[in-house]
């Protein structure tokens, strides 16, 4: 009974092991398809090939493990409706000399409060998927994919960020 | 309004874009659908929603759905959408109506195309030939249930049908279709998007088709009262981009179509109806909010061969102006004028005329009051200033052109609260107040003198008519089982109808002669009228491959007709005339190049007018089947069979000429 146990057990951590990656891949995916195709949305924003910084704590194995899934779902290019995104994987701390990158993506796990003041500083719209960053005021834009799409925007940080969001996605997200 | 000018303003603004470049302003449904993960909608409230978010009950017919049915018109596609009555009197025309009160002739749904109204305004019916859209080029069909003239204007009593066609500016469309099939059915369509420079996009799309009519057989139409169906429809949609923030949307269509007609529930005509439009919407992103200035005028011509020929030209024009902007975080708002011009010959003499202003004021709010709770009002005000000039017939008992010297003044209203205490939870409590203005013909369109005897009695309009005020009251709620792929929805709903306008009746005088004027016959207002109803609707996916939908309603109606009024004579027996129950069963199947797809469609008893004598009779309960199997090719080109009523060769779905069983092989190529 009790090695029949173990066995059950150690089944399910391996197919929980197996299953992780992707459950995590398939996520960054979703999140990146809302993310990209919000920012077509952006008036003057990105148009055709746009570089998305993806930020990451290399202390946080959970920022990492989202950032690889991000950059692993970018690869040499991700098509987001009109904008087709590539990325640039930059760790937390190196925001404020990023170059290059018309938006960010801030995984989980980062110190966002250092990071949204960087990308406020160098007039970058921060995206993120936790959604205490865009409360916080350090993400202008959040998204979640799960039970259903749902976009919120922070007014004040995308106003800091010189950032404008057309009209007729401002009526069907949530403003803070 | 001049059509010249119009055209020529419109031509001007594209000219002026072919050098400016591309942005997208106007709303890109495409886009929106694609990020949020489900349709989108503006019908509600005049501002984008989700359809699962939207404050009124609406569905949804997507392309998807329209391409898998098989259908070959819209007032098939229309059958299959819970609460909606169809009254198919022809193998061209069916009368389309929303939770019972349908009738030939239906005045009551307001019908749209990318938001110019494409019903027919001498009398507010709807002949579906003479809509200018091919089915490949429809992006989705939004139905609205219940009075929605608060935002629509009027007509929009029981319902609205809002055809949203692609968008030449974000959507590349091109499609070739022929199909051929049983009983003389033929039909050709060729829709076909280009680029004008990087400013300037456009879809031009063409269609003829032709079929039998029905068998006369059982009935006692003659020959000369039936047509078969004929339709050949032109539409040419163009989109500008007038700068960063500006669009300029010139839609132009023209439509011939010849067809048989019920009239008055008891008899047949040959009806020739050709209809021009041209329309230009200007819309500009600006620091106030989305504001759009829209002007359209509608033509036509409308030849019926009853009483030696009687031929109607009908002109609209409608100008419209409205703001849509958002205040803080919660608060969207819309507010907008409307000024409409209504004009129309008076049959068969030809020499008067008789027509309508009307100026308009409406308001939105729409509350986010926290993310599980939010509410919707919206209001508008009509003020309708009728006229009448020209003589009148000899002896005729209204000769007198002050007497349509009067205005009608209503108010619209539409108010919701939705709560959704959970993510699979909705709950939707909403009032509506709608507003059904008389028709033209109605108020005076038709004076025909007809011979009884020794004496003449005159058919004519009634300028005292008042406007029918239908109060609608619905609760509704939706579950969404996210685990299993399914949804479920109840609504309850009452409506309170007052002042139903009836059809003349010759059975009873109206006006008694006099020794200076003709007695005669005229339209009233004939009754008050109650209905309750319960509508079921669920859908699913069975496997990745196979979905279902289900959905049954049930009406109660109960007339109150006036001291006097004879509601059988007058054709507004809605409570005998209004089946209790309809539904709809349907699965359809999709597996790589294969596509399938059925619906059984059910009817519940009611009863109909008698082609001879007009008193009521039986129709029993029937049930129809329609269905497609396709196939797509790698090439573009797509094999498909589809049929309609299969079950049955003939069926008597009215009192009039018998549903024929039809089949159909298409060939489609698009690239």
């Amino acid at each position: 009974m009790q090695n029949q146990f173990k066995i059950n057990c150690g089944a399910i951590a391996a197919v929980l092991a197996l299953a992780a990656p992707g459950v995590v891949h398939a996520d960054a995916a979703k999140d990146l398809g809302v993310a990209g195709r919000a920012l077509t949305f952006l008036e003057n924003g990105p148009a055709g090939k746009a570089t998305l910084g993806v930020v990451f704590d290399p202390s946080k194995p959970a920022s990492v493990a989202e950032k690889n899934a991000l950059m692993a779902a970018l690869g040499s290019g991700y098509a987001a409706g009109t904008l087709t995104l590539v990325g640039k994987a930059i760790e937390a701390d190196a925001v404020g000399g990023a170059a290059g990158v018309q938006a960010l993506f801030v995984t989980g796990g980062v110190n966002y409060g250092a990071v949204g003041s960087a990308a406020k500083g160098k007039k970058l719209i921060t995206i993120g998927s936790d959604m205490a960053c865009v409360r916080s005021g350090a993400c202008a834009m959040g998204v979640e994919t799960e039970p259903k799409v749902s976009i919120t925007v922070n007014r004040a940080t995308a106003a800091a960020v010189g950032a404008s969001f057309k009209a007729a996605f401002r009526m069907m997200i949530t403003e803070i | 309004m001049n059509k010249t000018h119009l055209l020529a303003g419109a031509a001007a603004g594209l000219a002026l874009a072919a050098a400016l470049p591309a942005s997208a302003q106007s709303i890109d449904y495409g886009s929106l659908e694609q990020l949020f993960g489900e349709p989108v909608t503006t019908s509600a409230t005049g501002s984008p929603q989700r359809s699962t978010e939207a404050p009124a009950d609406m569905q949804i017919i997507s392309a998807d759905e329209i391409r898998r049915s098989g259908a070959t018109n819209l007032q098939a596609l229309l059958q299959r959408v819970a609460g909606v009555d169809a009254l198919n009197s022809s193998a061209g025309q069916t009368d389309v109506n929303v939770r019972g009160y349908n009738q030939i002739s239906s005045p009551r749904l307001l019908v749209l195309v990318n938001g110019r109204q494409v019903y027919l305004d001498h009398y507010g019916m709807t002949i579906w030939a003479t809509i200018p859209v091919q089915l490949e080029e429809i992006r989705q069909i939004e139905v609205v249930k219940g009075p929605n003239s608060a935002l629509f204007g009027f007509n929009a009593v029981s319902g609205v049908v809002n055809i949203i066609t692609y968008n030449p500016q974000f959507d590349d469309t091109d499609v070739v279709t022929a199909r051929v099939g049983t009983n003389g059915f033929s039909q050709g369509s060729l829709v076909s998007s280009f680029k004008l420079g990087e400013a300037l996009s456009a879809r031009l799309s063409v269609g003829a088709s032709r079929q039998d009519e029905w068998d006369r057989v059982g009935t006692p139409v003659t020959v000369d009262q039936v047509h078969d169906p004929r339709a050949v429809t032109a539409n040419l949609d163009a989109v500008a981009q007038l700068g960063a923030s500006t669009t300029l949307r010139v839609e132009g269509s023209w439509a011939n179509v010849q067809e048989s007609l019920m009239a008055t529930g008891t008899s047949y005509s040959v009806a020739k109806a050709i209809t021009n439009s041209e329309k230009a919407t200007l819309t500009s992103d600006t620091r106030f909010g989305t504001i759009q200035a829209q002007v359209y005028q509608n033509q036509l011509t409308a030849k019926y061969a009853i009483a030696g020929g009687i031929n109607w030209e009908n002109t609209i024009t409608v100008a419209s102006l409205q703001d849509l902007f958002k205040v803080g975080t919660a608060h969207t708002f819309r507010v907008g004028a409307e000024y409409r011009h209504n004009t129309l010959n008076i049959a068969p003499m030809n020499t008067s005329d008789v027509s309508y202003d009307v100026v308009s004021g409406s308001g939105m709010w729409n509350w986010q009051i926290n993310p599980k709770l939010a509410t919707t009002v919206a209001l508008r005000v009509d003020k309708m200033s009728l006229e009448r000039s020209g003589p009148f017939l000899p002896r005729s008992p209204n000769a007198n052109n002050a007497l349509w010297d009067r205005d009608i003044s209503k108010t619209s209203a539409n108010a919701t609260v939705a709560w959704r205490p959970t993510d699979a939870d909705t709950f939707r409590l909403s009032y509506g107040r709608g507003v059904q203005p008389p028709s033209l013909i109605e108020l005076g369109g038709l004076e025909l003198p007809i011979a009884a005897g020794p004496m003449t009695l005159d058919l004519v309009g009634n300028p005292r008519l008042k406007p029918s005020i239908l109060t609608n009251y619905e609760l509704a709620y939706d579950h969404d089982f996210a685990p299993i792929e399914a949804k479920l929805g109840v609504r309850l709903f009452q409506q309170d109808w007052k002042d139903i306008k009836t059809s003349i009746s010759t059975a009873t005088l109206d006006f008694f002669p006099t020794l200076t004027t003709n007695g005669g016959f005229t339209q009233i207002n004939g009754l008050d009228s109650k209905a309750k109803g319960v509508e079921l609707t669920a859908s699913g996916k069975a496997t990745p491959e196979l979905g279902w939908r289900v959905d049954y309603t049930w009406t109660e109606v109960k007339d109150q007709p006036f001291a006097g009024v004879n509601t059988v004579l007058r054709n507004v027996a809605f409570a005998q005339t209004t089946p209790k129950g309809r539904g709809n069963i349907g699965l359809d199947w999709v597996k790589g190049p294969w596509e399938a797809d059925a619906n059984l469609h059910y009817v519940g008893d009611y009863q109909f007018y008698h082609m001879v004598g007009g008193l009521l009779a039986p129709v029993d309960a029937h049930v129809s089947l329609s269905g497609r199997v396709g196939y797509k090719m790698e090439n573009g080109v797509t094999l498909a069979l589809a049929g309609q009523n299969l079950l049955n060769e003939r069926q008597k779905q009215t009192r009039g000429l018998e549903a024929e069983r039809r089949i159909q092989f298409s060939v489609s190529k698009s690239w």
